[in-house]
């Protein structure tokens, strides 16, 4: 069934073993800058990961913080210029994407990773059906004929839960609610089977029970195909429920880096904390005010000097304004750049109560009545 | 916050609201006339110097809510009282006067900023409307003690929006509602475009504000945890229908309304160890459209615990399940989700 229709000689990337002493997906230090008029904007400044299959990483931050754009890096979708990269790599199964030409390339986007977009209603097509959309993947990446191509795109909108598939295959992209629209985007992006799935903000503009019914359905689809999944979002709750790991990024930069459990229960970074107090708390009791950081996140033009955070941050020293603080890496590969964030003393006065904590104080005070 | 509101008056009082926007049938179908029902029988009061919230997912009718309260868009059928007088009676030198005291923030800080004024001359229009401050040089005193109450620099007062970041024109925003000191404000999502850590801020700037002036807001958000985070009582709207109403506390804590339940239990908390533990009701599903909601309850055909009479009996009545806890529901059941919650 499967034949290809290219003449070149390229071998399935997927398809291969990943080498030895390598991960899946590995970013180290990436920078890319971009030449604009007004300057320099360093957009990605240092980014650096390792992701396996099956495994869901979270990437968190404010608006402008670099998170999609590092994405778009890897995929190889920023123009260059006004982008330029200025160092560091980024290796899928042992090859640099980066180094890769833009022929190569073509059969890694969609085929190997595949993106889903924040606004499912710019991301489709309006003047296409949407099993013609769907086609074009899996006709241009694993050589379907149109017939057997519109078969699989009805199998992939019931697989998405799409009721009635024979006929919404038909269907034009206006025809389709926010939620539903989203479910085609996910179709397509699985429609090669990928290894990777990036998610730029895939739930932001839908309601509350859509974004339950996408996550879900996500989480359903990595199961069953074993695929790595990057989660970009600025919703703490959302990388709360699927991600295994988190970056969290600041200014183009990951300030902090760790697993599900060391973010929530052990953060060793001020702006880490300083989200974590900004989203109200559910609570039943007794309301607090919430802490915000103050200011506002800086122009990536004119990142502070020091710790691009020490203007916001409410435990900044000399120190932090003056020097880039390096990375502090604990033994399970958790990490912050932050001067002081291998001081316990300060970790411990300053970060915020979590729910292991609160629990923790709880038992001890309860043990220390009895 | 709780008080004993018997013989308090309310200050606004809203009685079987009802907005339905005609849809043209287009050149070919003139004749069949439809109607959207944006909002069905909606009723509730507003307390001098308290906030009341109003969520639901897009589309169920709590803008138009907002809208209508201050006759931006007219009601179909039904009773608005602000302060003693209907809103809905009222000729137009009536509402100029109704509206000094009744105020809005909108959600976009970027559409809703004249690009071409000032800021200065943003934040006093309300006056030079009102005819409050005569004076040029005073109002441009009171612009800048407003703008240093909203946390914006009174320097800037010759600036313009666009040098401004999302944050900050919401700020502006705020300094123009409060600008006339008005009873009520209507908040319509004022903090859904904006990040977390700017979020946090406006939440706060909105609740100092409140303690210092004493003003009512009405907070229409789709986010249930900001929503719980700055009301004194909480409205679940579906559909242009009002669910579930009731304080905060017990809304959040013990909801009845099958909807309100999985609404909550949809919102996801940053805190892995909760969620990988708690029950969520996942509706299936899209909601469905307000030109054609579905007979009897409007909430039947996404119902976790519907029966055969939810879609034949017509909609249940708002009834009181509890003291100052309505829900309109034949089997509201409190279902407390209290205990999976870890608290001090």
């Amino acid at each position: 069934m499967r034949k290809k229709n290219q003449e070149d000689t390229w071998t399935e990337l997927k398809e291969q073993p990943v080498p030895e002493g390598h991960h899946l997906l590995e970013v180290q230090d990436l920078k890319m800058y971009f030449y604009t008029q007004d300057g320099v904007v360093k957009a990605v400044n240092g980014v650096s990961y390792n992701l396996d299959r099956g495994e869901t990483l979270g990437v968190v931050g404010e608006s402008g913080s670099g998170k999609s754009v590092t994405s778009l890096t890897i995929m190889g979708l920023v123009d260059m210029p006004p982008g330029k990269i200025m160092g560091g790599d980024v290796l899928y199964r042992g090859k640099s994407l980066l180094k890769m030409s833009e022929r190569d390339m073509q059969h890694v986007r969609g085929n190997d990773i595949a993106m889903i977009f924040q606004d499912p209603m710019t991301s489709l097509n309006p003047v296409y059906t949407i099993g013609r959309q769907l086609s074009e993947g899996m006709r241009l990446h694993l050589g379907y004929t149109k017939e057997q191509a519109w078969k699989r795109s009805i199998e992939l909108l019931d697989m998405v839960g799409i009721p009635n598939p024979e006929q919404r295959v038909k269907d034009y992209p206006h025809e389709f609610s926010g939620g539903m629209r989203q479910r085609v985007m996910i179709a397509m992006a699985l429609a090669c089977n990928p290894d990777i799935l990036i998610a730029d903000e895939p739930t932001t503009a839908l309601d509350v029970t859509i974004q339950a019914q996408i996550i879900e359905l996500m989480q359903e689809m990595q199961q069953k195909n074993g695929n790595a999944i990057i989660m970009i979002t600025h919703d703490l709750g959302v990388v709360a429920d699927v991600a295994d790991k988190i970056m969290v990024m600041y200014a183009g930069s990951p300030v902090e880096f760790g697993t599900a459990d060391e973010i929530f229960y052990g953060s060793l970074h001020p702006y880490t904390w300083g989200l974590t107090r900004s989203i109200p708390d559910p609570v039943f009791t007794e309301k607090h005010p919430l802490t915000p950081i103050e200011g506002n996140p800086p122009s990536l033009v004119n990142v502070p000097k020091g710790c691009p955070f020490s203007p916001r941050c409410p435990y900044a020293t000399a120190l932090c304004h003056e020097k880039y603080p390096d990375l502090y890496v604990t033994e399970t590969g958790h990490y912050s750049r932050c001067h002081y964030a291998g001081d316990p003393e300060f970790v411990k006065k300053n970060a915020p109560a979590n729910s292991r904590t609160k629990a923790a104080a709880k038992a001890a005070k309860e043990g220390g009545e009895a | 916050m709780e008080q004993d509101r018997t013989g308090q008056k309310p200050l606004l009082h809203v009685e079987h609201l009802t907005k339905e926007f005609p849809v043209e049938g287009g050149v070919f179908n003139r004749s069949r006339k439809k109607s959207v029902h944006a909002v069905n029988d909606v009723s509730f009061d507003i307390y001098p110097g308290e906030t009341f919230g109003l969520v639901g997912e897009s589309g169920c009718g709590k803008s138009t809510t907002g809208r209508c309260i201050m006759r931006l868009t007219t009601p179909t059928s039904g009773k608005v009282v602000f302060d003693g007088k209907d809103v809905s009676k009222m000729n137009k030198a009536e509402l100029k006067e109704m509206r000094r005291n009744m105020q809005f923030i909108f959600q976009d800080p970027y559409a809703s900023l004249n690009p071409r004024m000032t800021i200065g001359e943003i934040v006093s229009e309300p006056l030079v409307i009102h005819k409050v401050m005569p004076d040029k040089d005073e109002r441009m005193d009171y612009v800048r003690s407003l703008l240093d109450v909203v946390g914006l620099n009174p320097e800037h007062i010759n600036r313009y929006p666009h040098e401004f970041s999302g944050g900050q024109r919401q700020r502006i925003g705020i300094a123009r509602a409060f600008a006339l000191r008005p009873k009520l404000i209507i908040c319509d999502e004022p903090v859904s475009a904006l990040d977390v850590s700017i979020q946090a801020q406006v939440l706060n700037l909105l609740s100092d504000l409140q303690q210092e002036y004493g003003t009512a807001y009405l907070f229409i958000a789709h986010d249930l945890s900001v929503v719980q985070h700055i009301s004194d009582r909480v409205a679940v709207m579906y559909l242009g229908n009002m669910m579930e109403y009731s304080d905060w506390k017990t809304l959040y804590a013990e909801p009845y309304h099958p909807y309100t339940q999985s609404l909550l239990s949809a919102v996801p908390v940053p805190d892995p160890d909760l969620q990988r533990n708690r029950k969520r009701i996942i509706l299936k599903g899209d909601p469905p459209s307000p030109i054609n909601p579905p007979s009897g309850c409007r909430f039947h055909t996404r119902c976790p615990i519907a029966q055969e009479i939810c879609s034949k009996e017509p909609m249940p009545e708002l009834r009181e399940v509890a003291p100052g806890h309505f829900c309109r529901c034949h089997f509201a059941a409190p279902k407390p989700i209290k205990e999976s919650s870890v608290e001090l």
